[in-house]
């Protein structure tokens, strides 16, 4: 009794520093941030007063909360396809047997570590309507006759807002994607190819399977980041033409700083996280299920 | 049924022959046993035969139809291999079907001969599960049964049995034999097991360091082997070696070694360097013109394994599980003449008969 006692001491001593430091660095700044959405905060003086679920009553009868889920949404998925597509197949090209495999391998990573700053001024540079390079080759080429305006109308900046975030970020699949290609073992293939498997089918049948688990988790990641998304975008087009580029994270800036709401910043944030758990909790179980 | 010929085949990884000239021509409905040391290019030879491989060169044909260029789906073989190589996240049934399915074969028929083989292999109530929740004897049927369901001219196993424990090591040589005699087909099996190569097989083609030793039936490879790697590759204990000459002695020649003479009834030139191979059931101790001093005894249970000094030499002899030796004493041998091998300095098996001899 004594002991057991002694051992429970024990136990909760050593579980302390994690219990401490998990509310220290998540608990505090979620429950925060909640408090927070429950007042009406004039930002510069952070003063304010209780208004209960105001602040959420208006952002979910404002069109400019769906407006920025939807934008949110859009600009997710389509850069998330776009990434994993170039992801998968430049993993399986630099998965084959390439003269400058390595060189490739390790040029393949420069989108990933620019910083995002640089990158986004090198692609204004690239997009610009009117000394880009984009415009132009294409109007050297004769697809289009008129200088294109890539940042500054839509659906054209929502485009190239998707194009610059697959570029940046595709290099995160093709490394984790590699890594698991070099795992997966020759035999399956060599057995598929005696079975009658040709090229597809050992992909769909040998290769596509044995990335699944590494897909989810790739997949998972990449969405969450996808849709936190700031600086990118802010750089980009700073949410516009107008607010047809603003995302989520943008209208928790805006709200916070432009606006100087941070309450109503604050629920745009929690609203944010609560999508997200929605999309994760359906994810897993879809997965779950298969 | 089908024969596989291979003709002059050749096969150098950058500039690492793995296999060199390898003549072989295999029967049909033959068990064929490749065996050899680890890296003698048991597993090249076998892939290139699969299609996995292409030959340097030379050729392989199937049934008189040179097969090197034909993609490994065309040749109607099938492989197990040695990992076994399921398909993960298929259920044991679907793993078996799978060969038929990319063949276009029906549902309906696919059901069919899936169940059959199941049956023969006694899958049937694991058809539902995954590879992973099979033990490696399991997963070692599955891998048959994916072989055997497509009823290809020729089957390869690649040292199929080498992950299992010895119990059911000797359990799945017998069941292999025993699907080998139902169904009739070629196989062709790795092995660098001689004790499985001996007891499964119909020819036994030993190889070494990528060239083809000896192609015979396991009694021809004991019996006579045809060199000196041959010999001692083959059986365990393995055979007693002594190096020595042939002399003039009396009308003849003798073969001798230190105080040891066997006289030569047959063959061979006075002076030759000569190995003589003495297999251990072949010396019988306790009577004989020789004389040995014993240094270990090893009874097994069924037999006794005895280490002898003689000449020299260390000898390894096999004697009654009752024999009373102990280490240290001095006991007269014998060998049975006709069954003595000898070698020249190359190695090569050389045509000598002994004469039974009566004294030294
Ligand atoms: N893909 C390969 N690349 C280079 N060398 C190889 C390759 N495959 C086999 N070898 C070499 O060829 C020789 C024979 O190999 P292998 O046929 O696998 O031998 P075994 O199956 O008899 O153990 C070995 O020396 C091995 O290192
Ligand atoms: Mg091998």
């Amino acid at each position: 009794m004594l002991l057991s006692s002694q051992y429970a001491a024990l136990g909760v001593l050593l579980i302390a520093p994690t219990v401490l430091v998990f509310c220290a660095v998540i608990v505090y700044p979620l429950v925060s941030a909640i408090y927070l959405s429950l007042f009406s905060i004039y930002t510069p003086t952070l003063q304010g007063k209780w208004v209960g679920l105001d602040n959420y009553a208006k952002l979910l009868a404002s069109g400019e909360f769906w407006g920025a889920l939807r934008v949110t949404l859009v600009w997710t998925i389509g850069t998330l396809v776009l990434q994993l597509v170039f992801g998968i197949a430049l993993a399986l090209l630099l998965h084959q047997n390439l003269v400058f495999r390595s060189l490739a391998r390790g040029l393949i990573l420069f989108p990933y570590f620019v910083s995002t700053v640089v990158a986004v001024l090198v692609w204004r540079w690239l997009f610009n309507d009117l000394y880009g390079i984009l415009n132009h080759v294409l109007l050297a080429a004769g697809l289009i006759d008129m200088p294109l305006d890539w940042l500054g109308q839509m659906p054209n900046a929502m485009v190239s807002l998707i194009l610059v975030g697959a570029w940046k970020y595709f290099p995160f699949v093709v490394i984790t994607v590699l890594a698991r290609l070099q795992t997966i073992p020759d035999h399956l293939y060599e057995a598929a190819e005696m079975d009658g498997a040709g090229p597809v089918a050992r992909f769909f049948d040998v290769t596509l399977p044995q990335l699944r688990d590494v897909l989810l988790v790739v997949i998972l990641l990449r969405a969450i980041w996808d849709f936190k998304e700031f600086d990118l975008i802010w750089l980009m087009t700073g949410g516009g033409p107008v607010t047809s580029t603003q995302t989520l994270p943008l209208l928790v800036y805006r709200s916070a700083f432009g606006l100087n709401e941070m309450g109503g910043a604050s629920a745009v944030a929690v609203l944010m996280m609560l999508v997200m758990l929605v999309f994760m909790a359906l994810y897993i179980r879809a997965q779950r299920q298969e | 049924m089908a024969e596989v010929t291979f003709d002059k085949v050749r096969k150098a990884f950058g500039s690492a022959v793995a296999v060199r000239e390898l003549d072989l021509a295999i029967r049909s409905g033959e068990f064929v046993s490749l065996l050899g040391p680890s890296g003698c290019g048991k597993t090249t030879t076998l892939r290139m035969l699969a299609g996995l491989e292409t030959p340097t060169s030379g050729a392989i044909s199937i049934d008189g139809t040179v097969v090197n260029e034909l993609a490994p789906a065309k040749r109607d073989i099938a492989m197990v291999f040695q990992s076994y190589a399921l398909y993960p996240h298929m259920s044991v049934a679907q793993n078996i079907a799978y060969p038929l399915k990319k063949r276009g074969v029906s549902r309906a028929d696919r059901d069919v001969r899936v169940a059959a083989v199941a049956a023969t292999l006694q899958l049937g109530a694991l058809l539902d599960r995954k590879p992973r929740q099979l033990s490696g004897g399991q997963q070692q049927r599955v891998a048959l049964g994916r072989a055997l369901v497509r009823d290809p001219r020729v089957f390869l196993l690649d040292e199929p049995l080498s992950n299992l424990d010895a119990k059911l090591r000797a359990h799945m040589r017998a069941e292999l034999i025993e699907l080998h005699r139902r169904i009739g087909k070629t196989m062709v099996y790795v092995t660098h097991d001689q004790l499985e190569a001996m007891t499964m097989s119909d020819r036994i083609a030993v190889m070494h360091d990528g060239v083809l030793q000896q192609f015979g039936t396991p009694k021809e490879v004991y019996e006579t082997p045809a060199n000196l790697f041959v010999a001692s590759f083959i059986g365990s204990p393995g055979m007693n070696l002594v190096k020595g000459e042939l002399r003039a002695a009396g009308s003849g020649l003798a073969f001798v070694r230190g105080d040891l003479s066997l006289p030569v009834a047959n063959g061979g030139t006075a002076g030759a360097a000569v190995t003589l191979g003495v297999r251990p059931e072949d010396i019988t101790l306790g009577a004989g013109p020789f004389a040995c001093t014993i240094r270990v005894v090893e009874p097994t249970g069924h037999e006794t394994i005895v280490m002898a000094e003689a000449a020299g030499e260390t000898l390894v002899a096999r004697a009654a599980p009752d024999s009373q030796l102990v280490p240290g004493q001095v006991v007269p041998f014998a060998v049975r003449a006709q069954r003595l091998h000898a070698f020249d300095a190359d190695g090569r098996r050389l045509p000598l008969v002994f004469a039974q001899s009566n004294g030294a």
